[in-house]
């Protein structure tokens, strides 16, 4: 039995792959790379999670309300996603102005009009 | 006919991707107990001895800030350059002034 | 019909952002300042301000936006940030780069675990993070939303 999580993920990058193979209008090539991300986010953020016996894992935060032995999710998968997530904002900010610039310079999306790129 | 292939590529890739998630053959999803000992070590040292080591009660601040500094360091460089570069694509052309 | 460049949005959605906007720097100012107690950091919360920062250039217009906006002071508060953030690494050097100097053995940021002035150097650089990730965001909208005049 896969989780649905996984199943989820899975789908999110497949459909982003498909949209890179399928479409030719930039602004949905970097949606698509957008998608793409979120999948692999919420893949790695799955692989953190704990399931123990009788107990429900929280989040790995000490508000005072738990003890120190009450279970948590993994850590570490949603520190790296953090870094993750504003490395994908910086791409889709970097995408977009040159986006912008391509759109200036040829009057156009399609990247079939981008095909005989002269420098 | 390239289309087919492209999509059939496309169902092998999401073939392939279920396979290694089945939890009798690859990933294992949300280990407990022993298994979480054992294979998710240094999640149980973080969440263990974070509070002593550094201080904040948020285990993923004490790891994005102390125990991972250096990935801080490149991350925060990546958002300084991509900003950067992004104003400096989008200034004002030479030409455009009216 | 195509809205021209630089204008402003309409009565309500100008009032209403007047109203939330405050409401929302607190938040995200909230969110920075307790990023090492409660759920948060110096990420999210400078992605709170910047989104403040959005509303505003998204409902008084352009031209309200580039009284406010002086891309010289954005710069260097960036550039601040990430020296600040650089500054607190470097604190606890005779021990070894990244070393929680201020915890161990520091006069301030050394209190109980649970309270704001604690956790060494943690507090600091959720400040510098957050400016530095709200400075650049709104720099990167700013400059997406004037470059739009060369057919206008």
């Amino acid at each position: 039995m896969i989780q649905f999580q996984f199943i989820t993920a899975f789908l999110l990058i497949v459909l982003g792959i498909y949209a890179f193979l399928a479409k030719r209008n930039l602004i949905k090539l970097i949606l698509a790379l957008d998608i793409i991300d979120s999948g692999i986010h919420l893949l790695l953020i799955s692989l953190g999670y704990r399931i123990e016996l009788n107990e429900v894992p929280t989040a790995p935060i000490y508000t005072g309300y738990e003890t120190l032995k009450s279970p948590m999710v993994g850590p570490l998968p949603q520190a790296l996603v953090l870094t993750s997530i504003v490395i994908g904002v910086c791409v889709l900010s970097l995408a977009m102005a040159l986006t912008i610039n391509a759109y200036r310079h040829y009057g156009t999306l399609d990247v079939r009009a981008l095909r005989r790129l002269r420098g | 006919m390239k289309k087919t292939i492209a999509y059939l590529s496309l169902l092998f890739i999401l073939g392939v991707l279920l396979y290694v998630a089945n939890p009798n053959y690859g990933l294992k999803f949300g280990p407990g107990g022993d298994d979480w000992k054992n294979l998710r070590y240094t999640d149980d040292y973080y969440i263990t001895h974070g509070v002593q080591e550094v201080g904040g009660t948020n285990i993923v601040t004490d790891i994005v800030f102390d125990y991972r500094g250096y990935d801080t360091i490149g991350e925060a460089t990546v958002l300084f350059t991509a900003i950067a570069g992004a104003v400096a694509l989008l200034r004002p052309w030479r030409g455009d002034e009216e | 019909m195509r809205p021209r460049c630089g204008t402003d949005m309409g009565l309500i959605v100008k009032t209403s952002a007047r109203a939330i906007i405050p409401l929302i720097g607190i938040f995200g100012t909230y969110i920075v300042a307790h990023g090492h107690l409660t759920p948060g950091g110096g990420f999210q919360g400078g992605a709170t301000i910047a989104g403040a920062g959005i509303l505003f250039l998204v409902a008084f217009g352009l031209n309200e936006m580039r009284k406010h906006y002086n891309k010289h002071l954005y710069s260097a508060l960036e550039g601040l940030g990430g020296l600040v953030f650089l500054g607190a690494a470097m604190l606890g050097i005779g021990t070894a780069f990244f070393y929680n100097t201020l915890w161990h053995n520091g006069p301030i940021f050394n209190g109980k675990p649970g309270t704001l002035l604690s956790a060494g150097f943690l507090p600091i650089m959720n400040l510098a993070v957050g400016l530095k990730v709200f400075t650049g965001l709104v720099s990167a909208l700013v400059a997406i939303a004037m470059y739009r005049r060369w057919r206008s």
